[in-house]
Formats: structure tokens, sequence, C-alpha cells
């Protein structure tokens, strides 16, 4: 056996001859045994390190080495490195030990944050050379050796654009890498100017491709705010001839609306029809120049948008050049898309013939709410809202006219508003619908100024960040009243109508309510600013901010809170000064704006300054009020990671102020919305029984918000949860505050008849601006009630639609891989008395042994007989839900669950486009390959294109045929009247319900 | 046997005759082309690669590495003496089983222990004791110096010098001389502090000298801080107390507040 030296002493020794020849000995090894000895070599580091300080000694680098690896081994990587560099070439990238790994992390970090500085501060990077050195040469490795997702990683932290760009482009799958860098950029990369560089790059990558990926593109264009780029898109694929590239333009247009960026969307489709008469002009004046002139004159009308395009479809078929006209006909669709009234209209369709809600749920909660509690009462009007939310359902209603009447005052403004949330989308009919409850002109005098005000805010609602048609009356009516309520309603209107579009005109109406320093008025204005300047940080903020200082009415202090929170939404840093002057304030009601402002200014960010300055605020502020809302923003903050909210306020969760609890509550009811996750109803479900009545209600609310769409099968605290709110409601001696929780909180469970979901996120893994503004002004329900209808704009559809070429849905089939009972609708409630039979399963177990039995004799037998048979017919059966077995369970109610669960369930179910596809369900979908049609992008969710691959076959069609309005441009009554008259065929686009009337 | 071995034993050859003459200067040179030749054996330490020559020409480096220290301390060099002794050392600790044993080895070790108790590093004189075997420290060499560094540590300082008539090993006497003057260095330090001043009588007894002429040469080279006069010699100029330290009060007060606000932010 080799003799191990025992100690590094005679080497060490060595080093303090004078031959140079014995150092270099010595040093050389030592570097071998420095793993071993380091501890002794520490204490000779001075040594060595003259030794490297020494110009004449020849091995300098040497010496470096060595006392790096010394440093390195006491932890003191910051020597460490500084050594290492001192050792140029010695220091080996490619090495395979932990100290080249460690310093190459080292090296990466220091060199990326000297970066970072440098961009932060706007100076050029002082970078040491040898360091950017070492970077490089690690880049270079990385992209050499194939491993371009860290190279990319690399690149990007240390904002080496230059390697980001090689690395994606010597990517053997550039289409992958490139998905992979955007969502790498959207995740990782904190600072938004940097994000945009980062995106522009990307965009430049993609359009060098040979085929280069649109969608992608324009979703990147859209981060970076560049309608005309997508527009210019758009052009080519529609002007292409291609019908495939056709179908893509339209499926881009889709996904743009997804983002719900109204200003955007509006900038993109006002592009699109200039260039259109500019390039074609020269080639072919005469067939275009009406049609510019008929878009032109539509665009500046702006009334009512589908009329308007459907006239321009009429114009272009007089047109003579076949491929103009297709370009024309393509054209109208993606402006119908981009205005968002296709996708609306479509999502209509499916909520009203999909509607699955329970309106025993609502009439168990109707006759256990005491009479005399109008809390209840309207908390009840409020769930039946949520329920139908967007599926024109208003049934409940229309049967307990008289026990609706009870609504007095504020009451009758929110019942009138819920209207506009069960008619939400219904663009066409709502102001048809509206009309009996509308202020009446000047003369006026009709209806209460609260159902005149509710019928504003309804408005609002239906044309939720679609308002085109609508803006001009709300400001009208506006204008014409002096009624504070009224006021209220028709500010909350116009705000949510003009969401985002930073009308000036619009603000100066809103202003001047402002100025008349109503507190009713003046609290509805000031949110309705901030919906109106939605992430625009404009000036106006510090306007806002002046008056809030100068007003006496806490109301309007803290709607103008609000609005100044609104206006900062998405800007990160740069909303950095506002906040830091709200959060310094004086006034607790502006901290608590300020709280709103880092939630929406960081919104979905994770930021780690944004979350640490919440969590300051939620532990050290004096007043309950801002630390309640500091926690709760950490809701929005986090959305984007959901599984980290539970565990950042866990702790909060158990803080001894309830308000705290309150917080922590919604927080992650906010950011868990719709996930279903399991810490977050681990932590809410302590909370649902809390000793204070206002956490309890929050923790129900927040439990609801999270569970939305789950289903008992997935997780069994579903039931147990739609159970206690159930107690908690029929319960007579619970507080009113917990029971008003259960109530919404079964409305939002079941919310758009159980075919939405709360999303915050797109897709594409973009912030939706309505959602996520719809939550915030929700959260305010704690200070006025009314604002809750404000959820429902962050309510998506559950549903995959697919498309065809001319918008319509075609008859189309799909997998769901998983077992059918994972996500099905949550079984009808049946009526009381059944409660009590489930109760007493074991007095039927021997029937339904038997039955057991018989169940299997008749499928041994039917197996005997039809061995082959049997197989096919598997398929039929799965696909409508219902088993045979279900029929015979009618006649015998008691017996049906449990030999339902002896049968095997099957394990895919086959779905009919269009289909309801909740989120968790998403990734069992699969596309059939057999099948006719072939989507554009294989997405298991949302507006979809279809490609026909028969097109010469007739299609059949399985939702609505046209959308009424657009086959009658004639008007919306006589589409109204069409489809009365059309019966009650389930495809037919929904009548408009008869007015009602309050009795009072 | 290779070229090189024979030309590093030729070297050593000449190395040794230049010692003898006490031509050191030549000595230094030869020896220090000697260590620069023992860098290309790949079986000498810290490699230790086996090969057929390996024992041979771990015996020669180690003689070699011996002569080197031996001639430090004619040099009276420490420095060498310390450099030279630990490239020595892996020869006894690490491969010291596989040689014939050197006749030099206990002397040399004994030398280190009284270098290290010399130069008053009592920690690593332990240290290098504790690495030794109980049948080692029998040896006279090694047991000098153990006798020694207890006599030193009890204060019997007298036997101390008396040691010097009885050094096991010529070489050691230097030492011994310096062992003396630490020792005084010692006794001057204590006198120091426990008195304010001494009769030259007594000081001259007390530093164990044998004449005043000695005793005041030494004040005037190590101690000028002490003042003779009238026959005394006055310590008081050595003494200067240092201030205690105050307790920082104004620090703990704010820290205990602060303390106390953070436990009431705590959720």
């Amino acid at each position: 056996m080799a003799t191990m030296v025992s100690s590094a002493g005679g080497l060490l020794a060595m080093l303090n001859e004078n031959h140079p020849l014995l150092k270099l000995h010595a040093l050389s090894n030592l570097i071998s045994l420095v793993d071993y000895f380091w501890p002794e070599i520490s204490t000779s580091v001075p040594v060595i390190e003259s030794l490297y300080e020494d110009e004449g000694f020849e091995q300098r680098q040497l010496a470096a080495l060595l006392v790096s690896k010394v440093f390195y081994y006491l932890g003191e990587l910051n020597d460490s490195l500084s050594y290492a560099l001192g050792a140029g070439p010695l220091f080996d990238v490619s090495e395979d030990s932990d100290y080249v790994h460690t310093l190459l992390a080292k090296a990466i970090d220091e060199y990326a944050s000297i970066k970072t500085k440098a961009a932060e501060s706007n100076k050029e990077a002082i970078v040491d050379p040898r360091l950017e050195a070492i970077v490089e040469r690690m880049l270079d490795k990385c992209i050499m050796d194939g491993k371009y997702q860290q190279a990319m990683g690399m690149a990007i932290e240390c904002r080496r654009l230059d390697k980001l760009e090689e690395a994606i482009t010597r990517s053997d799958n550039v289409q992958g890498t490139l998905s992979y860098c955007i969502n790498v950029s959207h995740s990782f990369v904190n600072r938004r100017e940097y994000r945009s560089e980062v995106l522009r790059l990307l965009v430049k990558v993609y359009q060098k491709l040979p085929s280069p990926d649109y969608i992608s593109i324009c979703q990147c264009l859209m981060f970076l705010d560049e309608p005309e780029g997508v527009a210019s898109i758009l052009e080519k694929l529609t002007r292409s001839g291609n019908k495939d590239e056709a179908l893509l333009a339209l499926q881009i247009s889709f996904d743009l609306v997804e983002n719900e960026n109204q200003a955007f969307l509006l900038k993109v489709r006002d592009r699109l029809s200039q260039p259109k008469s500019q390039t074609s002009e020269p080639v072919q004046p005469q067939p275009t120049e009406p049609d510019s002139t008929q878009s032109g004159s539509g665009t500046a009308s702006g009334d009512v948008q589908m009329s308007d395009s459907s006239r321009t479809s009429d114009a272009n078929a007089i047109e003579i050049d076949p491929s103009e006209a297709m370009y024309a006909e393509s054209l109208t669709k993606i402006k119908g898309i981009l205005s968002g009234e296709t996708s609306i209209q479509l999502t209509l369709q499916f909520l009203y013939s999909h509607n699955k809600s329970d309106l025993l749920i609502l009439k168990t909660i109707k006759q256990s709410v005491e009479m005399r509690n109008s809390v209840c009462h309207s908390a009840t009007i409020y769930a039946n809202a949520i329920m139908h939310a967007g599926t024109t359902v208003d049934t409940f209603l229309r049967e307990n006219l008289d026990w609706l009447s009870r609504a007095t005052n504020w009451a009758k403004f929110s019942a009138t508003a819920g209207l506009g949330v069960i008619h939400r989308g219904h663009l066409q009919q709502g102001r048809s619908l509206m009309a009996p409850y509308l202020p009446q002109g000047v003369a006026g005098g009709g209806g209460s100024p609260y159902s005149e005000g509710g019928a504003l805010y309804a408005l609002g609602l239906i044309h939720a960040n679609h308002g085109e048609g609508i803006k001009q009356f709300l400001r009208d009516s506006l204008r014409n009243t002096n009624v504070e309520v009224i006021q209220h309603g028709a500010c909350l209107g116009l705000g949510l109508a003009a969401l985002g579009t930073a009308d000036e005109e619009i603000y100066d109406d809103i202003k001047s309510v402002l100025y008349t320093d109503s507190a009713v008025a003046g609290e509805a204005a000031g949110i309705s600013m901030g919906l109106l300047m939605v992430g625009t940080a404009s000036e106006k903020a510090s306007e806002m901010l002046a008056y809030a200082h100068e007003t006496q009415h806490e109301k309007i202090i803290r709607g103008l809170a609000l609005g100044i929170a609104l206006t900062v939404y998405g800007r990160e840093e740069e909303a950095d000064t506002l906040i830091e002057q709200m959060t310094r304030d004086q006034d607790p009601i502006l901290r608590y704006g300020g709280m709103y402002a880092l939630a929406l200014a960081y919104r979905g960010t994770a930021n780690n300054k944004a979350i640490r300055q919440l969590l300051h605020f939620a532990v050290s502020d004096v007043s309950d009020d801002v630390r309640r809302t500091a926690v709760l923003a950490l809701g929005f903050v986090l959305y984007s990671e959901p599984e980290q909210t539970p565990r950042i306020v866990s702790l909060l969760s158990e803080s001894y102020n309830p308000h705290v609890r309150y917080g922590a509550a919604l927080a992650v009811g906010i950011s868990c919305a719709g996930t279903g996750l399991s810490e977050a109803i681990s932590l809410l479900e302590p909370l649902t029984s809390d000793v204070v009545d206002f956490v309890r209600q929050g923790a129900l609310i927040a439990m609801a918000m999270v569970m939305v769409q789950t289903s008992e099968a997935s997780d069994s605290r579903v039931g147990t949860f739609r159970r206690q709110l159930e107690k908690i409601i029929l319960d007579k001696h619970e507080d009113t505050m917990s029971k008003m929780g259960a109530i919404l909180a079964s409305g939002i469970l079941d919310a758009g008849g159980r075919n939405v979901t709360i999303r915050l996120l797109s897709k594409t893994k973009h912030d939706k601006v309505t959602a996520v503004v719809g939550l915030a002004v929700f959260s305010q329900f704690w200070y006025w009630y009314p604002l809750i209808y404000f959820v429902s704009l962050s309510f998506s559809p559950t549903a995959f639609i697919g498309l065809n070429s001319d918008l319509k849905v075609p008859r189309f089939e799909f997998l769901s891989n998983a077992k059918p009972s994972l996500f099905e609708y949550p079984k009808p409630t049946t009526v009381p008395t059944a409660t009590s039979t489930v109760k007493l399963p074991t007095a039927v177990l021997s029937i339904s042994a038997k039955a057991k039995t018989r169940a299997k004799k008749e499928a041994e037998q039917k197996a005997i007989a039809l061995k082959s048979v049997t197989e096919s017919s598997a398929g039929p059966n799965t696909g409508k839900g219902k088993s045979p077995s279900e029929k015979e369970g009618d006649s015998m109610q008691v017996d049906s669950p449990t030999e339902k669960k002896t049968e095997p369930e099957p394990s895919f179910e086959i779905l009919t486009n269009p289909a309801r596809v909740v989120p968790a369900q998403e990734k069992f979908i699969k596309f059939m390959e057999d099948s006719r049609y072939v989507p554009v992008k294989s997405a298991p969710s949302g507006f979809v294109l279809l490609r026909d691959l028969c097109p010469t076959e007739p299609e059949v069609l399985s939702l609505t045929d046209t959308p009424s309005s657009t086959t009658s441009p004639a008007g919306n009554t006589a589409a109204g009247q069409q489809s009365s008259a059309s019966a009650m065929a389930v495809d037919e686009e929904p009548q408009p319900p008869q007015p009602f009337e309050y009795s009072t | 046997m290779d070229a090189k071995l024979t030309e590093v034993l030729q070297f050593f050859e000449r190395f040794k005759a230049a010692c003898l003459r006490n031509d050191f200067d030549s000595a230094n040179k030869l020896l220090s082309q000697l260590k620069v030749q023992l860098t290309e054996f790949r079986s000498l330490p810290p490699l230790f690669e086996n090969s057929r020559n390996a024992i041979h020409e771990l015996t020669v480096a180690r003689d070699i590495y011996e002569d080197a220290v031996i001639l430090s301390v004619k040099l009276e060099d420490q420095d060498a003496f310390e450099r030279d002794f630990f490239q020595l050392k892996p020869y006894y600790t690490d491969v010291g089983n596989r040689l014939p044993a050197s006749p030099q080895q206990y002397p040399i070790l004994g030398l280190n222990l009284l270098r290290l108790l010399v130069q008053n590093r009592i920690a690593e004189f332990h240290t290098e004791l504790e690495l030794l075997s109980p049948i080692d420290l029998e040896n006279p060499c090694i047991k000098h110096a153990v006798e020694l560094e207890q006599s030193f540590m009890e204060g019997a300082y007298n036997r101390v010098l008396s040691a010097r008539q009885s050094v096991p090993h010529e070489t050691y006497v230097y030492f011994m001389d310096l062992l003396a003057k630490t020792v005084r260095d010692e006794i001057a330090g204590c006198s120091e502090k426990a008195y304010d001043y001494l009769s030259i009588n007594d000081a001259r007894q007390m530093l164990l000298f044998s004449s005043d002429q000695e005793l005041l040469s030494y004040v005037k080279e190590d101690h000028p801080e002490w003042e003779v006069k009238n026959g005394y010699v006055f310590f008081q100029k050595a003494k200067e107390s240092a201030p205690c330290k105050e307790i920082p009060s104004l620090q703990l007060i704010n820290q205990t507040l602060s303390y106390a606000r953070e436990l009431e932010r705590i959720v």
C-alpha cells in the first residue's frame, strides 16, 4: 500500500526555501494535497499570497489557485473567487469538482449582480475582464455541450442578450427553446424593462425563422404593447390566401382576446383597417374604396359594433376580386373577435346551454334566511347572481318576486345590479333588458333612484371591458342626474365599461362628480377613475391623491385610494415612488390604498421586495385595516405561484389579530382561486370555524374560491365543505356575518352555472387584467356590499370551444383520459327529506348485495351472449355519462349509489364540442387522430380553431347556428322577437326575459 | 543504482566534507542544490511512489535533511532549522517503519522540542510530545527536554540553568544558551509586575546573574525602560496601568428596548 503523507508541514516549510524550484515543487504538490490538508495550509496562506503578489515569481498563478482552493474550503467564496480569477487559465472551467462548480456559480452570480446593478442605475458596467472571460467561457461551453437551457438561463441572468441569441439560434430545436425562453422570461425576469428587452430579442429571433410561430410572437408583442406588429402579422396571415394561415390568424385573435387587454385590442383593430386601404389602393383602387370608407364610418359611429361589421361584409360581397373579398371577409371576422364580441357571444351560448345551477340550493337558503334579516336577504340575491353569472337564467328571481320585493334602498340597488351579473356579456340586448329600470330621460321620476342606479351599474357589468356601445349612454345618464345614488351606479358602470381605456372625456365627467364632494357618489367616482386608468400610471394619480388629502369623507378617500392603486396596475418598479408616498401617509386609509397599489403593481410577479414590504406592514402597521389589506395583498402578488401562498401566510393565519387572519384567508382564496390546492384547503379549514365571525366569513368565501369546480371525487373535503355551508345556513343561532359568508360561498362554489372558474392568469401565463381588477375591487366588499359583483369579472368559462373557419361550432369529439366522475358536475341536491335516508345506508345493505349479485349475473349473461357487442357498446354508454343501472336506480333510489360503485368506471370519457373542461382536467385532454377536425393549436381549453380535413362534406353544427344579431342586422329587438318566435330550441340564443316590477 | 542517485550521493559527500571543514557557505550552496535534486525523486514525500530504489533514496534523503538540520544549528539559524526539520519529519513519521533507524533521530527530535521551548511555543511543544510513543519518551534526548519543560513550568529556573551542564548532545548547547535567556526574560517580566523596585543585589540574584556588570548590560539592552539609580532598579515606568473597560450601558439599554419592540411585533 502506498504511504500517505501525514502532514503538509514539510511542503509548507519548503515554501520558505529560497530556491524558486523548491517553491514550485512545494506549490504543485500542495495543490494536489489541498483537499486533505487545507486546515494546515490555511495557516500559511499569507506566505502563499505573498508568492502570488511577488511579480518576479514565475508561477504566480499556481499560488493563486492554491490560495483560492484554501479559501474555498474556508467558506470565503469572495476571496476564493478573486484568487481564482488571478489563477487565469489554470482555473479549469470544465473540471468536474465541487470547487469548480461552486466557484462558477459564484462567478456567474457575481457577474449577474454587477450587470443588473449597472443596468438598474443606467451606468456602464465595470466588470473585471477576467470575470467576464470566465462567464463567457462557461456560456460557450454550455452551448458547445448542447446544454442550451442552462446557457439561456445564464445569459438572461447575466444580461448577455448576444449570448442568449446565440444559444437560441444554435440550438437544435429552436421552437422549443424559444418557448422555454418565453416561460423563463416571464417567471424569472423581475424587472419589467429588461423583460421587454428579452422579449424584443425573442421576437426578432422568431421572425428570422423559416416558419415562425406566430402565436407566440403575437403574445410577445402584446406584452411589449406593439399593436403594429400584431396587426401586420394578422394581415399577412389573412392575405396569404392560405386557409390554414387564415385560421391561424383567427386563433391568434382569440388568444389575444383572452388576455383582456381592451386598450391594446382596440389599437390592433384600428391598425388593421388602416394599412388595408393604403396597400391595396394602388393595386385595386376601385373596389376597396367604398369598403375602407365603410369601416372608417363604422368605427366613428362606434355604437353597436356588430351591425357595422355585417354591413362591411355586405359591401364586400359586391366586390369583384375573390381574393380581396376573402381578405375582407376574414378581416371582418378578426375584427369581430378582437372586439371581444365573438368570444363573449360564444361563451354566453355555452354558459346558457350548459347551465347546471342547482335552484334547490337557493331555495333552501331562501327558506332558512329570516325575513327581517336584510343582510342575509341581499346575500341570497348576491349568491343567486353569482351562481347564474353569465347564464342569463333569472328563473329564481322571477319565481320569487314577492320575496324579492323586500329589498329596499341599497338592497334594491344591488338586486337590480345583480341582473347585470346574470346577463353578463349579453351585449346586444343588455340595454333592452335593463330598460325598465333605467332612468327615463330628463323627466325621470319613474322608478326609485336605487333601482335606476343599480341598473346603470348592471349595464357596466354586462359590458365590462367591452363598453364601446354603451359608454355614451352611461355618460349621458351620469350627466343628467344629480341624485347621488344614480351617480354612484353610473360611475361604477362607466368605470367597468371603459375599463383601462384612459378616455379623457369620461375621466373629466367622473371628476366633476368627485368634486361635488358627496360621500356616496365620490366613493364610486374614485374607484371608477381607477378603473378607467388601469395600468396607465398616468399623472392623474397625483391629482387623485391631492383630492384624497383635501376631502373629509372617509368613503371618498377610500374610493380614491383604491383608484390610485388601480392606476399603477402592473407597472412594477415604476410604481415605487407612488407606493412609497402612499404607504408613508398619515392617513391609514391611504396606507391601505398603498397596500393595494403594491398588490396590483406587482401582481403575479412574486417579487421578493414586494412580499417583504407587505409582510412588514402586515405585522407593524398600527391600523387593523392596513394590516388586513397587507396580508390580503400577498394573494395578488403571489397568484402566479399559488403553491407558495399557503406556506407564506400560514404563520399569519394563526395570528392573534383577527384582521390578519381574515387577510390570510382571503390571500389564500385569491391566489389559489380555482386550483383546489390541498394545502390551501388545509389552511382554510380551521379558519372556517374561527371564534371571530368575520374571519369565518372570509374563510368561507376564500374556501369557495379555492374549491370552485373541484369535484368531490378529487377532494372529499369539497363535500364536507358543502355540508358545512348548509349547516351554517340552516343554523338559527349562527352569526349574521358568517351566515352571509356561507351564502356567498355557496354562490361562488357553483358560480356561473357550475361552468366557470376564477382564473387570474390566461393560458399563456399572462395576467388577465379584468380578472385581477375584478378581484381587487371585490375584496372591498368589506366596506361596501354591492362591490361583491366585481367577482364576476374574474370568472372565466371552463370550456373547450372548437370553431371552424366560419367561427361556427361544428360537431367534434375528443377524449378526456380520466375517470368521468373526477370532473363531473356535483350531483343536484335532493329534496330535504332525502338527507335522512342517506344517514342510514346500513339498512339497505342486504338489498344492495342482492342487487350486486343480480347485476353480476346479468353482466355474465350478457358477456356470454354478446361477447363482441359489449365492447363496442361501452363507448356510447360512457359518452352519455349515465349507465343503464342508473335507470334501475330511479325506481330504487337508495340503492343506486352503492350499485354504481360496483360497476367498473371507464377510465376515459368522450366529450363533445363545446364541452366543459375544468382546469384540473386539462392535462387529460387528448385529441383523436382519426377525427375530421384537427385543432390549429393543441390547447385543451378555451377557443380553438379547427382545421377541417374534408371541407367538401357538409358540417354538422352542434351549438347555435349563427349569432342571431349578425344574421339580422335590422336591430336587436327584431332578433329578440325572432328567437322568441322560434320557441324553445336549446341551441337558440336565449330570449330576453320579460321585465318584472318591484311591488313596492 | 541510477545516475541521479549517484549524483546526489556525490553531492552529499561533498556537502558532508564541507560541513566537517566548517565551510558553511559552500555547504549551504551544496545543500540547496541537493534539495532541488531531491524534488525529482518520486519516491520521496509527498508522493511516496514505490520503486526499486525507494528505500535507498528515502534513506539518502533523510540523511541529507538530518545533516541540514544539524548544519542549521551550527549556523544558529532557527528559521532554517524549522524549515529543514519539517521537511525531515515525514521520514520519521510516515516511512520511519520502512527505513533503518537513524542514530540522529532522537537528538534531532529533542532539539526540536528544545527549540519550541526556547521560542516559548509550549502548545506546539506538547503537540509534538503527544506524537511520540512511550518508548521514545524514555530516550535521554527526549527526557532531557521534557524535564526542562517541567522545571520551566514549575518556576524552578535554577534547575533549568544548571541543566546546561548535562546536555546529552553537543548540538544542544546553542539552544540551552537561548533557553537561559528565555528564562531570564520570564523572570524579568514577573519581577516587573511583582515589585515596584529592587536593590541591585537582589535583582542580580533574582535574574541569576553572576555579576552586577552583567545585570547592568542586560538592563541596558533588553529593558531600557527600567531605571537604575541609588543602587536600586525601578520598574515604575513599565507599569502603565491600563484603564479598565467601561460597561457599554447605553448600547445595552438600546438593545434591550429594541428586543422588547420586536417582541411586540410578533404575530
